[in-house]
Formats: C-alpha cells, sequence, structure tokens
C-alpha cells in the first residue's frame, strides 16, 4: 500500500487535540516542477470542509472531481475528514446540525487548516463548503488568519425554529394552532420583510460574521441552485448583505440552472468547476512561472495518449477542457 | 466464548489508510491494524451511491472487529470514493477483480491465518463470488441481493423517490423512466455517478452462485461457515432507509452477533497463546 500517487496523497494533521484525514490533491506544477519552485511563492491551497455528506469525498464524490480539476490548474487541493467524519476517529455531535450552525466546527478547523498551511507550504488558503459545510466554511473564515477566500455552495442563512416547549406541545397536540397566532406569525413576518430585515429564524451569529467578511473585502464565491433560491424566496440574505456591504465586497453569485442540491450531477459539477477556475485565476492568479508549467503539463499530455488517460482518470472521466 | 477485547488507539494512528495498485487505478483502502491478530477480514462494503450512506457503521463495524483481534482492510470500489478510475467505463467484472486481488493482498499478511470475506448488498455478491473461487476460510453476507440488479433498482427506486424531494421539479424523474432510458440504451445519473445502460444490463446477469441461495446448503457444499443475514430497516443507514446517516446509530446488536458467528466458526477462542476473556 502507497499513502501517495502521482496526483494525490494521503495525510494525517495529527496536531493538537484530535487527529484529521485527509487528501492532498498535488497541483498538476507540483508534481513536475516542485524542485525549481522558488520557496517565497505565494501557494494558494484549496481546502474542502465536510457538509453534512460522511465523507470528505462529498456526495456523489463531487469535492473528489473539483479537487483534481482545481489541481490540474495549479491549486494545490485538499479535502478533510474533521472530526465526526468520514475515516476520522471521533462520533458526530449528537445534534450535528445545530453544532454546524452555532459554529462548533470553526475553531478546530482553523487550528488544523494552520497546521496544513505550515505543512504544505502554503500562504493562504480558499476554505470550499457545502450546505451545512458552507456554514463552518463562513465561521472558519472568520477566526483563521490563513483564509483568503470562500467558495459556498448552496449556503443557507437561517436555522431551524426553536421548538416550542413541552407544555405547549401537549395543548397543541389537543387545540390546533390558532389562527390568530399564525395571523399575528405571518404579520410579524412581513413587517420584517417589508423593513428589508431577515426574519426570525435567520442564524444572526452567522449572519453577523457573514457581514464582517464580505465588509472586509474577502473574495467570496456562491453558487446556488434554484431549490435553494427558491427556498430562500422568503427573504433574500444575499442580497441582504451585499446591500450593506460596502464598496470592499468582492462577492460573486452564481446560480446554476439544472445544478442539483449537492452539484454533483453533470451540469453541477461542470458549472461549479468552470466559474471556480476563472474565479480562482481572478482572484489568485498564478505566477507566470507557474502558469507556462501548466500549460506546458497539459499540452505534454495532450500529445501522449497514455498521460491523457491518467489525467482523464483524474477528473473521473469528464474533460477539463 | 473467550474473547479478548484490544484496546482501541486513541489516535487512530493504527488504521493505516494507502493506495493499492489494480488495472488502470489505484484502490482508496483502510487497514485496521491489530497486534498479534485472530482473524483477517476483507470489508466489500455496498455500491457507488450507497457508500455515502452506510459510511459511518461501517467504518465503526471495522473498528469493533479490530478491536477484537480481528484485522480489517475495508477499501472502496474502483472509481468511486478515494478510489481513483472512471466509474462509467467500469464494470462489475472490474469491481470482482478488485476483492480477488486484496483477498490474495491480505492471505499473504499471514498465510496461517483464517480470512473471512464479509459484503454488504451489491458487496456481498462480490465477496461470495470470490470465496466461489477458493478464496477465503468464512463468508459473512448482510442483506445479499440475487442479483446485481435487484441491488441497482433498489438504489434507483431511493433515488428516484425520497432523494428528489428536494429537487427541482425539472430535475425530477420517475424510476420507470429512468429505466425506460437504460433500456433504450442512455445513461443515467444516480446520486452523481453514471450509469451506463452496458451496467445495467451486466446486472441481471451477475449474481449470487446457484449454491449460495440457501444457508444450510451452502455451508456443506463449500465445506466452510457461510452465514446469510437479511438487514431490515433496524440497520439502517447501514440499509436503506438511509435516513439520519449523518449520525451514529447503536448498531452493536448487530456487530456482536456478527462477531460471535464468526468467532464461534472459526473458533477463534482456541487461537493465540495470550487468550484471556474480558
Amino acid at each position: 500500500m502507497k499513502e501517495a500517487i502521482e496526483t494525490r496523497e494521503l495525510f494525517i494533521l495529527g496536531g493538537g487535540d484530535c487527529i484529521v484525514r485527509g487528501t492532498h490533491h498535488k497541483a498538476s506544477n507540483d508534481c513536475y516542477y516542485t524542485r525549481s519552485t522558488p520557496a517565497n511563492r505565494d501557494r494558494i491551497g484549496i481546502v474542502f470542509l465536510n457538509s453534512l455528506s460522511p465523507t470528505r469525498a462529498w456526495k456523489g464524490d463531487a469535492s473528489v472531481y473539483w479537487a483534481d480539476s482545481f489541481a490540474a490548474c495549479g491549486y494545490s487541493s485538499f479535502r478533510l475528514d474533521l472530526p465526526g467524519f468520514g475515516d476520522s476517529q471521533e462520533d458526530p455531535p449528537a445534534d450535528l446540525l445545530r453544532f454546524i450552525d452555532r459554529g462548533g466546527y470553526a475553531s478546530m478547523a482553523a487550528d488544523k487548516i494552520k497546521e496544513l498551511v505550515t505543512r504544505f507550504n502554503l500562504s493562504r488558503v480558499v476554505i470550499a463548503g457545502h450546505c451545512a459545510g458552507a456554514i463552518t466554511a463562513i465561521y472558519t473564515a472568520s477566526t483563521s488568519r490563513e483564509c483568503g477566500g470562500l467558495i459556498l455552495l448552496d449556503p443557507y442563512l437561517h436555522v431551524p425554529l426553536a421548538p416550542r416547549s413541552r407544555l405547549w406541545g401537549t395543548l397543541t397536540g389537543l387545540i390546533p394552532l390558532s389562527a390568530l397566532d399564525r395571523l399575528m406569525a405571518s404579520i410579524f413576518d412581513r413587517v420584517l420583510r417589508l423593513a428589508n430585515q431577515p426574519p426570525r429564524n435567520s442564524n444572526s451569529a452567522l449572519l453577523s460574521r457573514w457581514k464582517e467578511l464580505v465588509s472586509g473585502g474577502l473574495p467570496i464565491l456562491i453558487f446556488n441552485t434554484p431549490t435553494n433560491t427558491q427556498r430562500g424566496g422568503e427573504f433574500d440574505y444575499v442580497s441582504y448583505i451585499l446591500e450593506r456591504a460596502g464598496s470592499n465586497s468582492q462577492v460573486a453569485v452564481k446560480v446554476i440552472q439544472g445544478a442539483y442540491h449537492s452539484f454533483a450531477n453533470l451540469t453541477g459539477r461542470a458549472a461549479v468547476r468552470q466559474h471556480a477556475e476563472r474565479w480562482l485565476k481572478d482572484y489568485f492568479p498564478l505566477m507566470k512561472d507557474e502558469e507556462d508549467s501548466v500549460a506546458s503539463l497539459c499540452s505534454k499530455r495532450s500529445d501522449d495518449e497514455s498521460q491523457k488517460k491518467t489525467y482523464q482518470n483524474c477528473v473521473h472521466g469528464l474533460p477539463l477542457a | 466464548m473467550k474473547r479478548q477485547k484490544q484496546r482501541p488507539s486513541r489516535d487512530g494512528l493504527s488504521e493505516q489508510a494507502g493506495y493499492f495498485t489494480v488495472p488502470g487505478a489505484h484502490l482508496y483502502t483502510v487497514l485496521h491494524k491489530v497486534t498479534d491478530p485472530v482473524a483477517r477480514i476483507l470489508l466489500v462494503g455496498s455500491f457507488a451511491s450507497e457508500r455515502h450512506f452506510s459510511y459511518h457503521p461501517w467504518v465503526r463495524w471495522a473498528r469493533y472487529l479490530a478491536e477484537r483481534r480481528i484485522e480489517v482492510l475495508r477499501y472502496d470500489y474502483r472509481g468511486v470514493g478515494e478510489s481513483t478510475g472512471i466509474f462509467e467505463e467500469l464494470s462489475f467484472e472490474d469491481w470482482s477483480e478488485d476483492v480477488q486481488l486484496l483477498a490474495d493482498w491480505v492471505t499473504a499478511r499471514s498465510p496461517s491465518l483464517p480470512l473471512i470475506l464479509h459484503g454488504l448488498e451489491l458487496g456481498a455478491i462480490l465477496a461470495a463470488r470470490c470465496f466461489h473461487e477458493g478464496r477465503g476460510d468464512a463468508l459473512l453476507l448482510w442483506s445479499p441481493p440475487a442479483n446485481a440488479n435487484e441491488a441497482l433498482r433498489s438504489s434507483l427506486l431511493h433515488w428516484a423517490g425520497l432523494e428528489q424531494l428536494w429537487e427541482s421539479p425539472e430535475n425530477r424523474s420517475s424510476a420507470s423512466e429512468y429505466i425506460r432510458q437504460l433500456e433504450h440504451g442512455s445513461s443515467i445519473e444516480v446520486h452523481g455517478y453514471q450509469w451506463s445502460s452496458r451496467l445495467w444490463r451486466d446486472s441481471f446477469h451477475f449474481g449470487l452462485h446457484a449454491s449460495l441461495e440457501n444457508q444450510s446448503s451452502s455451508s456443506e457444499a463449500y465445506g466452510k461457515p457461510v452465514k446469510l443475514v437479511r438487514l431490515n430497516k433496524d440497520a439502517a443507514p447501514l440499509v436503506k432507509p438511509h435516513l439520519m446517516y449523518h449520525q451514529v446509530n447503536d448498531l452493536s446488536w448487530l456487530y456482536s452477533t456478527s462477531f460471535d458467528w464468526i468467532a464461534n466458526s472459526l473458533a477463534l477462542s482456541t487461537i493465540g497463546p495470550n487468550e484471556r476473556s474480558n
């Protein structure tokens, strides 16, 4: 058994109180040009955090696909199993969603990213997260000095409404929710909406971190599916934040028609790859020599059928063109 | 029955992840190493999209066994999860070959120790076929389908039903529509995996050997211990419905009964001079 193959290597981050396992997708230029790489260049890594999906591969192995494709573009990519996920040791917290919504993983994820940056000689990272993973990414970005950008897929900025008290539950089990109560709640929500204020079930702690990051000019790329946009139709969190972000804001939003919530289908994964790669090149451009080496590598690979096969293997059969 | 429970490694470093080379790809493997093992087991998990849902209980089962001195090798199918390879180009024969190569590797680590082949759902067919070829000293099957099509059809029904409730209407299709597309030579996407019509066609002919359809006769036919366990919803999220798959469900009842069967059928309590009860 080998811990590394041509394009990937497995690693363990063992510092602190917990062990995190992960997969490193080697940047294509690193695979072939490591020795000539200047040590002091700005090396950006892409870090994929877990969503509710049990493994670092994400649903439909979507994160594997994107990590492979970003690495092929010259960006080292890292997929982590945080404690409670995949091959890590611990069990997940009993109420995992609530734990994530409160930013439970942020401090530990920030520590692990720091460890990762040192170990792989990175200067900064872009944190990518899907759904609940996007929530962890936002919280982590607000505490991590190493975070240089965010890629968020179908993030949500609300929390489930708190369950009613036991007494209320007993009563409402016997008596249906009164029309008056429903009317009052509806009026209150409409007033909030008219005032362009987040609804009662917004995650206020998360919104606050999110506003700070946006106002601070952190480059953020958001992907939404039409379903998520419709769900958020009650309140447009993204517009709300953008309106208050000021001139520093560097937020880009893409709604991907035809993508599933997981973005794991062909349409979803291809669109995310395409937009994210362009965004990475805009905000985190590779140095000239790195670009040349990636281009040269791509050219070399296209000339060599057997290498082309390996290259396609990297991206689970979808061409990178 | 005597059994020795090994202290689990608190740092997890006894779980060694690595890549195992097979034709055209590298399989992601995790070896749960054990000091002084009494047996070894190869875990063959469920099919591509099911891996995601059953991962937590599958890893915990591996750890349960390792704590009891059974060294475990688990892995991802070729083209799935952490393994490399192009999923849509692969076949049941490829995945069958993976099991045989891994079983040979595990056996070679210490030929004197018994090897158990253990499979879940489609993995049960793969493990059983490897066993039929003469590998392994015991066979444990959890919810083996009669053939691969049964497993694919079950995944498809789940995908077209519960999983698509959250998707926009244009992204929804019925199971019958998916099957129609497959039968007309088109590929479909299930949980992000491309199922080809070839895979669908092949699935009808890839099944358990006739001698394994009945537990009592199968042990007799092979002259080795064989156990078939049908799991129901109590074993979720290991099997469908995969509700709350991100949480840890207590499946110790399944783990303990399965371990007891392994230990008894291979008389593991008699192995090892340092054996002592808990």
